[in-house]
């Protein structure tokens, strides 16, 4: 037994972990709504007893630290899902931009084909009319156009993704450089023992942040951590952060390297890059290449045609558009005659043949790209396009579920309640008047103790 | 299980879920549409370029058919004057070979023969829309012209042109003088010169001026039988029309059942998107009360 002194001492420790208990609560409440905050609490511990004899007597209350109330698992999960996230998102982005130029409806490259073949028809029941033959080159200009005009903004499209892919490795570089010096300062405070919860509560959000734009791993020990891209290039070790850098192929492509130099483009799987890069390098090249051997296919066919028959002035037909083949051919994609006489529409040298006309207009039944016809070619690219987004979005928004659901089972482990902290101040409350009563009676005992030798 | 505190991100979600779904239904309703990007049914998408393709050929086969009637219906009805000229011309040619004529009157028939042999020459070079009609393909220039003799010979060639009128299927649109007015045997304008010419000579016999309109009754037969060509290419023109109109109908009816919306289920959708709405933000209203901090009071203290 310590004597009343010692009593006056637990009573005293007391009331700081009640302040402790205190301050966590206030803290707590404070940071209501600071992002990936997580709860705090007052880590308390029994005194060590003081053996007397036989007896021990207890010796107060110890508090050990305020720690903060987090689930690394959950955190890594989400940062995970944020991957997943960040990539179908930023995804469906750039292919929503890719569909409005595929329309299925009376717009756009469908259409404009079959405006051409319209025209044809027109022009066969009165051949040798010259606006006729106009309104067929005017048409074929306008299909031509149709192309050109997809196929310049598919271009421009990879051209504005290539700008993202520059942005985001920007934005890479600044998180993986916050994260090295938060990581230096947490082994300056560990090292003196000092606590460090918020420390690591404003890494995690970084860490998820970053999880949003780039495939990241983590390895961490405890006193340590590593973070790399899925594929092993670094990006953080403690407290050195690993620039990625880009730097445009022949092509003009922006590739992604890491600090040791290595084109990591390709192997870039999650987070806004890994969309970026899936649209710009895999999707968008597959539809371009799939325009291209439309627009080929068709300019080779109709001038085939063309060559076929007899023009207005009897000579044999030459080319009705440039010859273009191979990649590039849609943005090539133009009509190479001006003269409406040119048209090779009859088919025995006289002007009122239209002999050649069915030759022109079969291209419309015939296997251009593929194996399929112009319009069923088209309606693959739509069909392409459409599986796209609709598989990008389907993996967005399951992915978002996921993310949500994953962010509230965080909150339920991490999160601040205000009803939690509303009892736990009243708890904290009446504990420290309860230890302060004790620190009045002991007071009063002391001073009857006194008292009892002034009346002696 | 501790519960998540953190209420104000689900509603959010809720309310975005129920903010998608109404979209979509208001969009499907006011477009009439159920799908309106690609992605909204990526296979249906493709199906309605082809069904487009199909529309747009449709709306240009009736446009030209009807083009093509209107020149094949002037085409016959001018063949039509001919046909009665021609009655007209057998008729003087009988009347002529009657032994009580004079040459007088014989010459005055054959005046109004050489004028119904005018009158034919110009409908064969009949041109519409700027071309002449029976000239064949060579149609740039008048198919009959007369040489220094007054002999009316053929300029044009034998060509038939074809028009596609449905998938797949042609038909000829025109006929050449060569089989109407100067087919081999049947010539239109020989036979009508032969018999002013036998008309005018004094010398002829009756027989004569018989033969004479016994050619131009062949000629006749001949461009006769041929003109069927018109009443039956327009027949055939009529049949496509219907037909074309009622594969617009289908087309039609096909292109609603691929990606037309069905409004009551769109609107059905709507109504509980609405209702979705509605019940996220008063849940809202209600969850954001109060705490237990609202029941510290400091009397408590």
């Amino acid at each position: 037994m310590s004597g009343l002194i010692g009593t006056m001492w637990i009573a005293l420790s007391g009331l700081a972990a009640q302040q402790a208990g205190l301050a966590a609560t206030t803290n707590n409440v404070a940071n209501l709504n600071t992002p990936g905050y997580s709860r705090q609490r007052p880590v308390l511990e029994e005194a060590d007893p003081i053996l007397q004899g036989n007896l021990d007597f207890g010796d107060g209350v110890q508090v050990q630290g305020i720690a903060s109330v987090r689930s690394d698992l959950l955190t890594l999960q989400v940062a995970d899902e944020t991957q997943q996230q960040g990539s179908s998102q930023a995804y469906t982005n750039a292919m929503n931009q890719v569909e409005t130029l595929f329309p299925d409806d009376t717009t756009g490259i469908g259409a404009e084909i079959s405006g051409f073949f319209q025209s044809l028809n027109n022009l066969s029941t009165n051949p040798s009319d010259l606006t006729q033959r106009q309104a067929v080159l005017t048409a074929a200009g306008n299909m031509a156009n149709a192309f050109q005009t997809s196929a310049n903004q598919l271009t421009q499209i990879r051209g504005q993704l290539d700008l993202n892919v520059q942005q985001q490795v920007g934005q890479v570089n600044q998180l993986t450089q916050q994260i090295a010096t938060i990581n230096t300062k947490l082994a300056a405070v560990s090292s003196a023992g000092q606590q460090y919860s918020s420390l690591l509560d404003q890494r995690d959000s970084l860490i998820q942040q970053l999880s949003g734009i780039v495939d990241v791993s983590q390895i961490n020990d405890g006193t340590s951590l590593t973070l790399t891209t899925k594929q092993g290039a670094a990006l953080v070790v403690d407290g050195s952060a690993y620039s990625l850098t880009t730097q445009p192929d022949s092509s003009g492509t922006e590739r992604i390297y890491s600090a040791q130099g290595a084109d990591i483009t390709s192997q870039i799987s999650g987070g806004a890059l890994g969309g970026i890069v899936q649209a710009r390098d895999q999707d968008v090249p597959a539809l371009e290449a799939q325009l291209d051997s439309l627009a080929s296919g068709m300019v080779t066919a109709l001038n085939t045609a063309n060559a076929m028959g007899t023009d207005l002035n009897g000579n044999p037909g030459g080319n009705l558009f440039l010859p273009v083949t191979g990649a590039g051919a849609a943005s090539a994609m133009k009509v190479a005659i001006t003269d409406p006489r040119l048209l090779a529409a009859g088919s025995d040298g006289t002007s009122g043949s239209n002999g050649n006309i069915a030759n022109l207009s079969a291209v419309a039944n015939q296997a251009v790209s593929n194996g399929l016809t112009p319009s069923g070619a088209y309606g693959n690219i739509v069909f392409q396009v459409g599986m796209n987004v609709s598989n990008g979005t389907a993996e967005l928004y399951a992915s978002k579920a996921m993310l949500q659901q994953l962010q509230q089972q965080q909150s339920s482990v991490s999160g601040v309640s205000l009803d939690e902290e509303a009892s736990n101040l009243l708890l904290y409350q009446r504990a420290y008047q309860a230890a302060a009563e004790a620190v009045t009676a002991v007071n009063q005992m002391l001073q009857t103790a006194i008292n009892m030798g002034a009346g002696a | 299980m501790r519960i998540s505190p953190e209420t104000s991100q689900i509603l959010l979600n809720a309310l975005n879920a129920s903010d998608r779904a109404e979209q979509a239904a208001l969009q499907q309703m006011s477009t009439g549409k159920r799908v309106n990007q690609a992605s909204d049914d990526p296979a249906a998408a493709a199906m309605e370029v082809d069904i487009a393709a199909q529309m747009d050929g449709c709306d240009q086969y009736l446009r030209s058919i009807g083009s093509l009637s209107s020149e094949l219906q002037t085409t016959d009805s001018s063949l039509n004057s001919v046909v009665t000229a021609l009655q007209r011309a057998i008729t003087l040619g009988t009347e002529g070979a009657n032994g009580t004529m004079s040459s007088q009157d014989r010459e005055t028939l054959a005046e109004e023969v050489k004028g119904i042999a005018q009158q034919v020459l110009g409908v064969a070079n009949l041109s519409y829309n700027g071309h002449y009609v029976f000239a064949g393909t060579a149609d740039a220039e008048p198919p009959y012209v007369a040489d220094d003799n007054g002999n009316i010979t053929y300029q044009g060639n034998d060509a038939v042109n074809t028009v596609e009128v449905e998938t797949g299927q042609s038909v000829a649109v025109n006929q050449p003088g060569s089989a109407l007015f100067s087919a081999t045997g049947a010539n239109v304008f020989q036979a009508l010169n032969n018999l002013v010419t036998e008309m005018q000579d004094p010398s002829a016999t009756t027989d004569d001026i018989g033969n004479a309109t016994t050619a131009v009754r062949t000629a006749y037969d001949q461009l006769n039988s041929a003109r069927s060509f018109y009443g039956s290419t327009l027949d055939q023109l009529q049949s496509s029309q219907d037909f074309l109109n009622s594969e617009q109908v289908q087309l039609s009816s096909q292109q609603d059942s691929t990606i037309g919306a069905d409004l009551n289920t769109a609107a059905a959708n709507l109504t509980s998107a609405e209702e979705a709405r509605n019940a996220a933000v008063q849940a809202a209203a209600s969850m954001n009360g109060m705490t237990l901090m609202d029941y510290i009071s400091p009397a408590t203290a």
